[in-house]
């Protein structure tokens, strides 16, 4: 705020898209296989019924070689009970995209075939270096590798101080880098799911037909939240935050500004217990208020099993809304955002979320304009619990979905015109996004429990113009996550998005702002608002391209 | 893994069929009588043993086998409940009592594909019985099936108006699923009907509220909130009626209020009001 607004670096990468753009079907194909994205996640499953088994499956989208294309990295489970990856079926995996729409796996010479029983991934720079760096969270061991910059990584988990291993340390399901504090520096955000040990694990479901347990058999565990002390190390301030204070049994996490007051906000979907938003006083302390934004339960009152979650605007009114996954007959969650201190309503009844979900669990997800008409869509990864299926009669493979946004006040699930490949079934969990070959579409790259990865290219025909936002954080951190971004269109519309890798279920996506244009060949005005406060206005920006802005005034 | 729950004081509450007359000549018969009375005074131990000296005396006896499932299903023994009606339907395969709790059996366990079709037989046995269409209706709920879960609730409600007993919980049913299909004003007007049933209905007032605040009449949900809270019974909990209070309250500007009310729900959580 009140900076002089200029700007510094534009570069544009521009293709030519003439035409008016239709109202095309939101396609994809599938191309794992043809990409040589040779990967499945295994849960080490034996017939243990270990909750554990469950919840893998994070999968993260960064270039880590900052070639311009996005790479891939993959965790994956191990053997159980020792939690060890004793071959390399259970090796993490890191895919470099050799800008082809191929991948080549890099994970041995990057040196991230990693250890233990992993779950979800965080990617961001958290030193500030250029290079993005990558967090592991895993079953009661966590692993933060630094990139090199030269292809490797190291492991600076003991040093960083996000080391430490064995029961006493939680079973940690999901993270997010987050500048909880505007100091230029990405702070790390963990939701911890439950205290779990292999060797008490309890014996559920009937006498004649073992089940994995409910959530309610174990003992719920409180989020985490490690301040970045510019060094790379980090310093434990869940208590102090007043973070610590709060005993969920935390999936899936989200950040944006909620309430527009400069300061990244948290919220945390909870397995069965009521969610936590965790509000930013910009003092170093949250405050709990998922209850008050009323955002905390269903609308009858009741807790869902919260697994993914993503704060954007689907309204395109500049307030970021909830979206949250749940288990068949939860329905999945919408909230609309009612700005400043209104807190949110629910808002997926109206859309025809709620009904056209209630027979669905869902796990990933993202809000992203698949089709770039300037409305944002949602997909969801999708599978019931394993060995759920013999219990209503139907597969607990399920095909994803992606339900269109239309103008903000409808969700029509059009994922059975996504194509052939869209309607296979698996056992999806975690999903990211990216545009794997920057023809401004954006992919999808989703995991099964034992099986494939699955990578869905975006292949929505039609016109319609697109617009991506690469930030470089000079006084904020590097990579701008907690920036908010504003496009003022032509034809009058306004769209709002920010820069976080946050996204969905264990998962992290490409750092890039994007947008759908429409019909519109530039935006009239571009507007970040960094972390911290100070804005940038861009006029008349061509579109179809990757727009590169760096923030103005040096740290 | 908590998609298929319901009240086990349903089998507590619901009125127990009055033995076929055949049943009366049997030896265990007294005893079966004995054990019916303890279990509607929620005496269960006692109405075990009276139901088991019942089952020795005539091991085929159903409405004892009935009895010893249900409260087999009250104490979560769903593999002993599951036994006792095969053996009653082996006994007497045209009870439909017995067929109907095989259904719930498999209900409570989230078996709905097992479910289903033996409420579909019940119905069929004992066309007239509103218990079998009502729970029909809320396991075609649960499979996603709206439109004849629906048709199945206003099936129940005709039956217990047939029979004189129109029941609250059953208009609440329909008018849950006629809010999530988005049909505002026939919810409203079963959610009045159950509470014509039922003034004092702490789900009724509830659900009231509910609409309500969906239609945007924060104050006289909060209102209704306030009633719902300072009644007992039902199956909806003071933490849900909080939650329903501090958003009417914000809706209606009265953020005192709210905030008392989020305290108090932290608190029943076990997390300290902030």
């Amino acid at each position: 705020m009140g900076l002089p607004l200029r700007l510094v670096t534009l570069g544009l990468l521009v293709a030519s898209c003439p035409g008016a753009p239709p109202a095309p079907a939101i396609r994809f194909e599938e191309i794992a296989r043809k990409a040589g994205l040779n990967f499945a996640y295994r849960n080490g499953a034996k017939g243990g019924f270990n909750q554990i088994e469950l919840m893998g499956g994070g999968v993260a989208v960064l270039d880590y070689n900052n070639d311009g294309c996005m790479d891939i990295f993959f965790t994956n489970g191990a053997e159980i009970p020792s939690l060890r990856k004793t071959g390399p079926e259970f090796h993490n995996r890191l895919f470099r995209n050799n800008c082809d729409l191929t991948f080549t796996d890099v994970t041995e010479e990057a040196g991230l075939a990693g250890e233990g029983y992993s779950m979800a991934v965080a990617a961001a720079d958290f030193d500030n270096d250029g290079f993005t760096d990558i967090f592991v969270a895993g079953v009661h061991r966590n692993f933060l590798y630094h990139n090199l910059g030269n292809g490797h990584f190291a492991d600076i988990s003991a040093k960083a101080g996000l080391g430490g291993a064995g029961t006493g340390n939680p079973w940690s399901i999901s993270a997010g880098w987050i500048d909880y504090d505007n100091d230029g520096w990405l702070d790390l955000f963990i939701s911890n799911y439950v205290v779990w040990d292999a060797s008490k694990e309890p014996r559920c479901g009937t006498p004649e037909q073992r089940f994995y347990c409910h959530p309610d058999v174990y003992t719920g565990l409180p989020g985490q939240l490690f301040h970045n002390n510019h060094d790379g190390t980090f310093t434990d301030v869940s208590r102090q935050s007043g973070i610590g204070r709060y005993i969920g049994k935390g999936m899936g996490v989200a950040f944006a500004d909620i309430d527009g007051d400069g300061f990244p906000d948290i919220f945390v979907a909870n397995d069965s217990v009521r969610n936590f938003l965790f509000h930013n006083r910009g003092d170093g302390t949250f405050q709990e208020m998922a209850l008050e934004a009323g955002v905390a339960l269903r609308d009858d009152g009741k807790a869902i099993a919260g697994m993914g979650a993503d704060l954007r605007d689907i309204d395109n009114d500049g307030r970021p809304d909830l979206v949250e996954s749940g288990m068949i007959n939860d329905s999945f969650q919408l909230f609309r955002n009612l700005g400043r201190d209104r807190g949110f309503e629910e808002y997926g009844l109206r859309t025809g979320l709620l009904l056209a979900t209630r027979q669905l669990t869902g796990w990933g997800l993202g809000i992203y304009d698949f089709d770039n008409d300037g409305w944002k869509d949602i997909f969801f990864a999708t599978a019931h619990f394993t060995e759920l299926g013999r219990f209503i009669g139907r597969d607990s493979a399920l095909p994803n979905r992606v339900f269109r946004n239309v103008g903000g006040t409808r969700f029509v699930d059009v994922s059975a015109g996504a194509g052939p490949a869209f309607q296979v079934a698996g056992l999806h969990r975690g999903v990211a996004f990216a545009d794997f070959d920057n023809d401004g579409r954006v992919d999808a790259v989703v995991t099964q429990l034992n099986g494939p990865a699955r990578l869905f290219h975006n292949i929505t025909a039609g016109d319609a113009h697109w617009l991506a936002v690469e930030l470089r954080g000079t006084r904020s951190n590097r990579q701008g996550l907690g920036a908010t971004v504003h496009v003022r269109l032509p034809d009058g519309r306004d769209l709002y998005n920010h820069a976080t890798t946050a996204v969905g279920y264990g998962s992290s996506s490409e750092p890039l702002v994007r947008f759908g244009l429409g019909a519109n060949r530039e935006a009239e005005e571009l507007e970040i608002r960094w972390p911290g406060g100070g804005t940038q206005k861009i006029a008349h920006v061509p579109a179809d391209g990757i727009v590169k802005v760096t923030e103005e005034n040096q740290r | 893994m908590k998609w298929a729950r319901t009240a086990v004081a349903f089998l507590i509450s619901a009125a127990c069929l009055l033995a076929q007359p055949q049943w009366r000549q049997s030896p265990g018969y007294p005893a079966y009588q004995k054990g019916n009375a303890l279990f509607v005074a929620r005496k269960f131990p006692e109405s075990e043993a009276a139901i088991e000296e019942a089952l020795r005396l005539d091991p085929k006896l159903v409405p004892a086998l009935t009895l010893k499932a249900k409260l087999a299903m009250a104490g979560n023994r769903f593999d002993v409940a599951g036994e006792c009606l095969r053996r009653a339907l082996a006994a007497d395969p045209t009870s439909g009592y017995a067929e109907f709790l095989y259904g719930l059996e498999a209900y409570l366990t989230n078996d709905l594909r097992s479910a289903l079709p033996r409420f579909e037989k019940a119905h069929q046995m004992s066309p007239a019985d509103p218990r079998v269409a009502l729970y029909l209706g809320i396991a075609s709920e649960t499979l996603g099936q709206t439109d004849r879960a629906l048709s199945y609730y206003e099936e129940a409600v005709r039956l217990e108006q047939r029979g004189g007993a129109p029941q609250a919980a059953t208009f609440l049913a329909g008018a849950r699923l006629l809010l999530l299909m988005g049909r505002d004003g026939e919810s409203e007007q079963w959610i009045g009907q159950a509470l014509q049933v039922e003034p004092g209905s702490r789900d009724g007032h509830f659900e009231l509220a509910r609409l309500l605040l969906k239609k945007g009449e924060a104050a006289p949900a909060a209102k209704e909130g306030e009633a719902a809270l300072l009644l007992r019974g039902g199956d909806t909990t003071d933490a849900q009626i909080h939650y329903l209070l501090i958003r009417a309250y914000r809706g209606s500007g009265n953020s005192p209020e709210a905030a008392r009310h989020a305290d108090i729900l932290r608190t029943l959580e076990g997390n300290a009001p902030r």
